[in-house]
């Protein structure tokens, strides 16, 4: 938990044997990265005061861009040997420049994922770009990185995917054994520590789980909730919807699902192993697939999960997001399904208002929640 | 170049003949399903030479929009679609359009529904998202042609551009399956020649800022844009560009320009504020300032190479966009204006309504202020919106950025 919530300390040991490489949400391919021999670290902003990027980046930028940019910028640029930066859509594209700027020595990539996925072309892209940063990370290491390499890395993975989807399974299960903030503090761990030591720690948290959770599988007095969004920051609203007893059985995140979803298929070409997990990977608002797919993934969480509602989180000038709500809200009204959308930034002051709204929302629309 | 009292100002040949090529091609695409032909719906940096070939008519919401903004209806649209649970931090262009969906409101009587969306993400990802709220609520495909952003990296570059053509490829496929038609590629590289022929034009045009004095300005240029947007591959596109290019070339050589003693010449970051025009025109024009340029107005100055495969060289043409090259690459774009037209200062517009441009204008202006040596004023407000521009703060900046550009030439005597 220490790890999730303040991993830059925790991390001393690793920065004394690995270089440590940043990268930021959504998709870059962890994979290569760890292959290479480097240490990668999901970058996921911080809630420290904006200090800097304020002067960097207009002040409708969305507050993750905001954030992530014054993490590196203002606190913690020191801790990172290189950047892998993702682009998915205009603040992302250009944020990336504006960074690559500010860090003229350290190790620097673009990762181009495509903004599309409903054709062939996006697998051949995918594809293509892993290839590229591999070959980048080979010369920025000066070792090339083996297809043994990646197997080693793929398998590690899959094992972290795995042990992170077993315990989902066990918590939705027994909401009672676990609240959402710790499982949700355990997926974020995986973004910072060391692979092999998240593994064995998940392991025995597994163990633990699976041994203890027939005493905990009444589901009396929990309503079942599905998370959507990209992020769910401050997690201080896990705590809050832990308070009102809803248990998340099912997201859409990018910090969660999106991200021990599917397992790379170890065996083939290594890049097109990536490609088809990055295809079957949940829906993700900046990419464009079916344009139906922004509720009807939603519906079909909301189904598959037997949930009594749906929370949105909503970061504050996310375009993409922005663009999407309006439907949704009105798919949502036409299905009769509880909808909670909950504006959220980084940096937000505002925490006793968002609670008091998921509180009322679970008493008047649920009738339920915390006596 | 003053008018005298009483004096008719002369009627410009290719304002007339745009009127008149912009009412036929309105006409066409409103009465396309009459005669068989299909209308979509694409963004301006397009490869929209693709639907000219297959005899699909191109309409650009933007340009509409764009109608609607000079008119003043950006804020009347935008609280029709806000009403929806839109917000108002979105595009002017989308926020006019999803209200002009609503109610139904246009100074030019509207655009005809779409049969198809193509959204481009080289001009930015907005549009991708606004037309997913198109494609949702017309029942219509949307064909989403990527553009990662062109990396100067020449390796990654050719795995760009073939990734684009791969594209542009199944683009052609689903035309084929929208029309029943087989594609024409005789015709496509016909409909490139005259693209080529019309944005060399067009870029000759724009080139005459760098007369002096310039006999034109951004706001001429702006206004001449719309042809080389709506009509690009086509031989009117090239008639017209031919007029106006003689019209100016007339005015040039005759040492007109369209600030009198021009003293300060401009350059212009970002898209325009649509709906004070006239006023920053006339403001800058009392202290001897003309905005010559901007990559906006560049960005329609297209150079096909005819000898190249046409789908390579849609795909590298596209790819280019001043907005989706890296920042340091659109900063050597606007320093080559800089050098080109001689010019000797900046107003950089920070744009709430499109983060594709203005995310980077405030590093951009640290390279340019910097390699220039000239100085640059930033403004932020809206392209479109009244709500998000304060007069009096705006006003106050550009006198006082026009006034240190007078004592800096002062200092210079």
């Amino acid at each position: 938990m220490d790890s999730a919530n303040d991993p830059y300390g925790r991390l001393a040991d690793v920065q004394k044997t690995k270089r440590i490489i940043g990268s930021t949400l959504a998709d870059v391919p962890e994979e290569l990265i760890h292959a290479a021999g480097l240490h990668p670290f999901l970058i996921l902003g911080t809630n420290e005061p904006i200090r800097h990027s304020a002067a960097l980046l207009p002040d409708n930028s969305c507050s993750l861009a905001r954030s992530n940019l014054e993490l590196v910028v203002g606190y913690q640029g020191a801790f990172f040997d290189g950047f892998v930066l993702s682009q998915v859509c205009d603040t992302t594209q250009h944020l990336c420049d504006i960074w690559k700027r500010k860090f003229p020595d350290h190790y620097f990539e673009n990762f181009l994922a495509p903004r599309q996925v409903a054709r062939p072309s996006a697998r051949a892209w995918y594809a293509q770009e892993c290839r590229r940063l591999r070959s980048e990370l080979g010369n920025y290491t000066g070792h090339e990185i083996t297809d043994e390499d990646l197997w080693a890395s793929f398998r590690l993975y899959n094992e972290n995917r795995s042990l992170l989807r077993q315990l989902y399974d066990i918590k939705r299960e027994a909401p009672a054994l676990m609240t959402n903030r710790e499982f949700f503090d355990l997926v974020k761990a995986t973004f910072f520590m060391d692979k092999e030591e998240h593994n064995r720690l998940l392991k025995e948290v597994v163990d633990w789980a699976d041994q203890d959770k027939h005493r905990f599988t009444g589901q009396d007095g929990f309503f079942k909730v599905i998370m959507a969004g990209i992020v769910v920051e401050p997690p201080t609203i896990y705590d809050m919807i832990d308070e009102v007893k809803g248990t998340i059985v099912g997201d859409n995140l990018c910090t969660a699902s999106r991200y021990i979803y599917h397992d790379v298929e170890v065996g083939s070409d290594p890049a097109e192993a990536l490609a088809d997990r990055h295809l079957r990977k949940p829906n993700f608002t900046p990419i464009n697939s079916d344009v139906e797919r922004v509720y009807a993934d939603l519906l079909e969480l909301y189904r598959e999960g037997e949930a009594e509602a749906i929370f949105y989180c909503h970061i504050k000038y996310c375009e993409s997001q922005d663009y999407d709500l309006p439907d949704i809200k009105v798919k949502m009204r036409e299905e009769g399904i509880s909808f909670l959308e909950l504006e959220t930034e980084y940096q937000t002051t505002h925490l006793s208002q968002m609670k008091t709204r998921i509180q009322a929302f679970c008493e008047s629309v649920m009738g339920k929640g915390a006596a | 170049m003053n008018k005298k009292a009483g004096e008719k100002k002369a009627k410009s040949p290719a304002k007339e003949l745009s009127k008149e090529l912009t009412a036929a091609y309105l006409e066409d695409a409103r009465t396309a399903h009459e005669h068989g032909k299909y209308v979509a719906y694409t963004t301006a940096v397009s490869p929209v030479e693709l639907f000219v070939a297959h005899d699909i008519i191109p309409i650009y919401p933007e340009n509409h929009a764009v109608g609607c903004l000079t008119k003043r209806l950006g804020t009347q649209l935008s609280m029709a679609m806000e009403k929806k649970g839109y917000t108002s931090h979105l595009c002017a262009y989308a926020r006019c359009d999803l209200g002009y969906r609503i109610t139904g409101e246009s100074p030019t009587g509207g655009i005809p529904d779409p049969d198809f969306l193509l959204a481009c993400n080289a001009q930015c990802f907005t549009l991708t998202k606004w037309f997913e709220v198109l494609s949702r609520s017309y029942k219509v495909p949307l064909f989403v042609f990527d553009t990662p952003q062109f990396i100067s990296d020449p390796g990654a570059r050719k795995e760009i551009i073939q990734y684009c053509i791969n594209q542009l490829k199944e683009l052609v496929a689903a035309l084929e399956d929208l029309t029943g038609k087989k594609y024409d590629y005789d015709r496509l590289a016909e409909v490139i020649a005259y693209s080529r022929d019309a944005c060399l034009l067009y870029r000759k045009f724009l080139d005459m800022a760098a007369y002096k004095p310039s006999p034109i300005s951004i706001f001429d240029a702006l206004i001449h844009m719309a042809i080389i947007v709506y009509l690009r591959g086509t031989p009117q596109a090239v008639h017209y560009y031919q007029t106006l290019v003689d019209e100016i070339q007339e005015k040039a050589d005759k040492g007109i320009g369209v600030v009198e003693d021009e003293r300060f010449r401009l350059y212009w970051e970002n898209l325009p504020v649509w709906f004070k025009f006239k006023d920053h025109f006339n403001l800058l024009k009392s202290y001897g300032a003309n905005i010559l340029t901007s990559l906006y107005v560049h960005d329609f100055a297209h150079e096909f190479d005819t000898s190249k495969d046409p789908l390579e060289t849609l795909a590298e043409n596209y790819l280019s966009a001043f907005s989706n090259v890296t920042m340091l690459e659109r900063a050597d774009m606007a320093l080559d204006l800089f050098q080109r037209y001689d010019m000797n200062g900046s107003i950089m517009f920070v744009n709430r309504s499109c983060k594709a441009v203005s995310f980077a204008v405030y590093t951009l202006k640290d390279i340019l202020t910097e390699k220039t040596g000239h100085p640059a004023l930033i403004f932020e407000s809206d392209m479109g919106d009244p709500r998000f521009y304060s007069e009096t703060q705006i006003r106050t900046r550009i006198e006082a950025f026009l006034e240190t550009l007078q004592r800096r030439e002062a200092e210079a005597a």
